[in-house]
């Protein structure tokens, strides 16, 4: 063999090195399929979260709000983000004012809880994915190095049989093993990168959510008691 | 206000985030296929370093000895063939100018006779006689002659046939000799383990005696390296690696000359410092 290629090399590796490689493939790729959607994702729930705070801020009567976001849901739009948090909050406040016998505090506790629920669903679902993200950033360095130690070995009993070890022995398998590692790191590197980001935009967005249900439920608060 | 790309992008999209990855990982791989391609040309060159086999030297004062015999016996038989040479070269000078010497004095005694024809008529027969007579001698001596250029030239050839068989016997025999030492050798060199004293440029010298069955008789240390633990070892090594079986094959007279006592030297080259 007097030219090595990687791709010879892959094609060259002993078996259990080459499952090694593919399971970093596909590793690899799952994991870009994960940091697109969670990309996509989360770049929507942000502008979401821009939108609906500005149309909520601008004054609009805030069952007009919900009457559009009822019109959408009607055309099989998806109601997403803060919009939910605010329309579950509103819906159990009106459901409650109505009923004469529940006192003030128990609507808003109602509203508050209804909120909650919403927000810890909408933070689920911002979540999702990311776990796998961290997963194969921690542990397809190891499975690459796995696949190493085994072209290693495999090249260093190849060795033991030959009675003059010189370099072109060792080498392709050494070059072959080497490969797993780098095939490791390949898959992850850009999911600790893709984890650390997305979990720090996480974080906002569910902060914003936060804030924006404190500041509905004062909103209700203030709407109680000013009857 | 929502649009609708966000409302699919959201909640469907794996399709594009599957999409995107693959190509991603089919473009990673054409590039390095390409990446490839393009560095093909320019193949490493690997420059074979000098191998520098670091070994326990060892060179066997009797061995050197047996070689240098060897050769001044060769270069004795040289120069003894050519002072032979000489000497034949210097016979058949002699054996041409005597014949030379002959035909003239033939020569003179022939025009002695036709002067002596012509004076004397009478005698012609007795003269034709004479010089028939005098043809078959001449004619006999060429015979004798070219007789004893066949036997020299036989001689010579036996000579030189004689001559290469004793070459390919010394070859052989040195061959033996060779093969033995570096048998021994090896044997020792795997069975040293140096201590941990051992430097660069020590030298312990090692006399063996061994019998002909390959087994040691006794190692002493003729010179010492000046480090106890590095005598020891070689004597260590020495004593382990005996005995020698494979010198049981060698021809009796061989192993008398070149192993019934061996010097060996131990002298670590490889170490670092």
């Amino acid at each position: 063999m007097n030219e090595l290629s990687p791709l010879q090399l892959i094609f060259n590796a002993s078996p259990a090195v080459q499952f090694v490689m593919l399971i970093l493939l596909l590793l690899s790729v799952v994991s870009w399929v994960m940091i697109t959607q969670r990309w996509l994702v989360l770049s929507a729930a942000k502008k979401g979260v821009q939108n609906f705070e500005h149309r909520f801020w601008s004054g609009m009567d805030l069952s007009q709000l919900y009457k559009e976001g009822t019109e959408m849901q009607r055309e099989n739009m998806q109601i997403v983000g803060m919009e939910t948090i605010f329309r579950a909050g509103f819906k159990e406040f009106m459901r409650l004012r109505r009923q004469a016998s529940v006192q003030g505090d128990a609507v808003m506790e109602g509203a508050q809880r209804a909120m909650r629920v919403a927000f810890s669903r909408e933070e689920e679902k911002l979540e999702k994915h990311l776990p796998f993200l961290a997963t194969v950033g921690s542990v397809s360095p190891y499975i690459g190095l796995l696949g190493t130690v085994i072209g290693i070995m495999n090249s260093f009993i190849g060795l033991a049989n030959q009675a003059q070890a010189t370099l072109q022995v060792v080498a392709p398998g050494i070059a072959e093993a080497l490969i797993a590692t780098a095939m490791g790191l390949f898959a992850a590197i850009p999911a600790v990168v893709a984890y650390n980001k997305y979990s720090a935009n996480v974080d906002s967005i569910t902060g914003s959510y936060m804030t924006f249900s404190d500041e509905f439920s004062s909103i209700l608060h203030r709407q109680i008691h000013s009857d | 206000m929502h649009n609708a790309l966000d409302n699919v992008v959201i909640y469907n999209g794996y399709p594009v985030s599957i999409v995107a990855a693959v190509s991603f990982h089919c473009l990673v791989i054409a590039a390095l296929i390409y990446y490839q391609a393009n560095r093909a040309p320019q193949v490493l060159n690997l420059v074979q370093p000098t191998v520098v086999k670091a070994l326990l030297i060892d060179v066997n004062p009797q061995v050197r000895n047996a070689q240098n015999l060897e050769r001044l016996r060769l270069e004795r038989l040289d120069q003894q063939r050519q002072t032979r040479e000489e000497e034949l070269r210097r016979q058949a000078e002699a054996e041409r100018e005597l014949e030379r010497e002959r035909a003239a004095a033939e020569e003179r005694a022939r025009g002695q006779a036709q002067e002596r024809q012509r004076q004397v008529d009478a005698d012609a027969d007795r003269q034709a006689r004479l010089e028939s007579e005098r043809a078959r001698q001449e004619e006999a001596r060429a015979q004798e002659e070219q007789a004893r250029l066949r036997q020299l030239d036989q001689a010579r050839e036996a000579e030189r046939q004689r001559q290469q068989a004793a070459q390919e016997l010394a070859i052989t025999e040195f061959e033996l000799v060779q093969s033995a030492t570096a048998l021994i050798q090896q044997l020792v060199q795997e069975n040293w383990s140096r201590p941990p004293s051992a430097r660069n440029g020590m030298r312990a010298i090692l006399q063996i005696r061994m019998l002909p069955t390959g087994e040691l008789v006794s190692a002493t240390i003729t010179e010492s390296s000046g480090d106890v633990a590095f005598d020891r070892s070689a004597e260590n090594a020495v004593y382990r690696a005996a005995p020698f079986r494979e010198l049981q094959t060698l021809p009796i007279n061989l192993f008398n000359r070149n192993f019934r006592t061996l010097s060996l030297i131990f002298q670590p080259e490889d170490l670092l410092f």
